[in-house]
């Protein structure tokens, strides 16, 4: 009796002790599956040391950029803008109905709901360098690959955003929809686009500068776009050109997020 | 009708100058699309054997998947998954003292600009690029790719994490100051504690793009799935990239799994994700 009022009249955070051991065995596992890792990956820091020398020579050539490269990169260049405009369209169609089945606000049926997330999840978890790879063998190599690659890339992205912004939205306007006998689909239309819409075209200009960023990628299979030039310049060890395309991709990606942080705020 | 005087209603903001700004935007982006579909060159005809032949590839590639070949899938997808770990763990290292010193509210803007201006130009270099600069110092094993990871996760979680210190409620941080607390105790319990449950999980959703990223690190040799995507795809061993595929698919989800837990568990309390309120 005594010890229960002594334990009731001590500062009332009795959780304090087993947080703290909670989060030292955190620790220790995160310690333990980091050297797992390391041991994986040779962590190797004595051949830095040894050899950062190697890598001056290279920052230096690509600090300064061949310039006169550049008429060589322009068909690729707009390769690389043809290919990310069309995915980002033709990803975005195809993904705002599949968004509206895979979100808890708008799908009513537990089992098609289930079933459109899953497959979502397996579309989302291969990388897009696989998809790009096998492309490339089934459609051939060049522009088509790759913006199919694109376009499955795109619709992973851009169904899990506008799905989980539907999941957070009020759905009080379309259960008036609803009981004022509307059917489904014109429901979401009126009630729920609407609302997601500023979202849903940020999602996509997102979308697109992640297109510019992984068309230097897709390209290294030969799905087309500045990624085979890159491939290209690396293997000859052409250093001077290889800078001149990063700084194409850099100037590309700034220039698209000034533009799009600019429609965001006049847009949203 | 009545939806446009409702309209009118609801928004209070001058309806005018909006719509043409809007207008003349749906006209610009739909000039570029049709430019775009205009000029590309692409022969649409492949499109139509496109169903036949993905038939014929998947069933080459999963009917059956090559099973002797799964020890070796797995051991490249968790050879991926370890460069990602890597990357991420030294992502983190490196860009948490960075981020604190690229907040405006912490750091004065000689620090901060030139810092955002480094996170910008590191988001805009794919991995790959920076895997093959890093490739002439410690050559091509999976710690380069580590290393690639680790350099491109500096750029978006440097950025992510200024954004939330940034976005960190006054009170707490007013409380410190007055108190007469200096800029570390002011990081310590006016920043970190309000910040720290969204810098986990941009911490945790790195990784995930991480994992998918390695993929693509291996292309250039730095070993995992890409290297045996490519050794596989050039030899047209079409069954053994099945299996590859099948792993991937299967890990990948297991960690995102793995990784909303935790996160759910970080922001709300509990493993589960929390329901809707309907």
């Amino acid at each position: 009796m005594s010890s229960a009022t002594t334990v009731k009249t001590e500062p009332g955070r009795p959780t304090k002790p087993r947080h703290g051991a909670k989060s030292a065995a955190a620790v220790v596992l995160l310690l333990a599956i980091t050297l797992w890792a390391g041991f994986g990956v040779q962590v190797d820091v004595a051949a830095i040391v040894q050899n950062w020398r190697n890598a001056t020579s290279n920052v230096i050539a690509l600090l300064q950029p061949d310039y006169g490269f550049f008429p060589k990169t322009i068909p690729a260049l707009v390769e690389t803008l043809q290919m990310a405009v069309i995915a980002t369209v033709v990803g975005s169609a195809i993904s705002l109905p599949l968004a509206f089945l895979a979100s808890r606000a708008t799908n009513p049926k537990p089992w098609l709901l289930a079933g459109v997330r899953f497959v979502m999840n397996m579309i989302r978890s291969v990388p897009e360098i696989l998809f790009a790879a096998i492309l490339v063998a089934v459609v051939g190599v060049g522009a088509l690959s790759g913006i199919m690659a694109l376009v499955l890339f795109n619709i992973g992205i851009i169904v899990k955003l506008v799905s989980e912004t539907l999941d957070g939205e009020d759905t009080g306007a379309q259960e008036a929809a609803l009981a004022a006998g509307a059917s489904w689909p014109k429901a979401k239309r009126a009630a729920m686009l609407p609302q997601i819409l500023p979202s849903f075209i940020s999602q996509l200009l997102y979308t697109f500068e992640l297109n510019i960023r992984a068309s230097a990628v897709i390209g290294l299979v030969g799905a087309g776009g500045l990624g085979i030039l890159i491939d290209n310049v690396r293997s000859f060890f052409r250093y001077h050109e290889l800078s001149l395309i990063i700084m194409e991709i850099l100037i590309l990606v700034l220039v698209l997020e000034s533009i799009s942080s600019w429609l965001r705020k006049k847009l949203v | 009708m009545a939806t446009v005087i409702d309209e009118k209603q609801g928004t209070s903001r001058p309806v005018k100058p909006t719509t043409k700004l809007r207008t003349t935007l749906w006209l610009v982006v739909s000039l570029i699309v049709v430019a775009a579909f205009w000029s590309v060159k692409i022969q649409w005809s492949a499109l139509a054997d496109f169903p036949a032949q993905l038939f014929k590839y998947i069933s080459a590639m999963l009917l059956p998947p090559d099973w002797s070949k799964f020890s070796e899938a797995f051991g490249a997808t968790i050879l991926s998954v370890q460069m990602a770990w890597i990357g991420t763990v030294l992502g983190i290292v490196i860009s948490l003292p960075l981020s604190f010193l690229a907040s405006k509210s912490l750091a004065p803007q000689v620090v901060t600009a030139p810092l955002r201006l480094l996170f910008a130009v590191i988001r805009a270099v794919p991995e790959v690029v920076i895997a093959i600069l890093i490739l002439s110092v410690t050559g091509l094993t999976p710690f380069t790719g580590a290393l690639a990871l680790a350099v491109g996760s500096i750029g978006t979680l440097g950025k992510w994490g200024y954004e939330a210190f940034e976005s960190v409620d006054a009170g707490p941080k007013e409380a410190v100051r007055s108190t007469g607390g200096g800029t570390l105790a002011l990081i310590r319990w006016g920043v970190w504690p309000s910040a720290a449950p969204e810098v986990f999980s941009f911490w945790l959703y790195r990784f995930e793009i991480n994992v998918r990223a390695s993929a693509i690190l291996g292309l250039i040799g730095a070993g995992g799935i890409g290297k045996m995507l490519q050794d596989n795809v050039q030899f047209r061993n079409w069954d053994a990239v099945g299996m590859l595929l099948i792993v991937v698919v299967v890990l990948t989800m297991c960690i995102d799994q793995i990784s909303g837990a935790v996160r759910n568990k970080l922001i709300h309390g509990t493993w589960r994700a929390p329901k809707l309120a309907s």
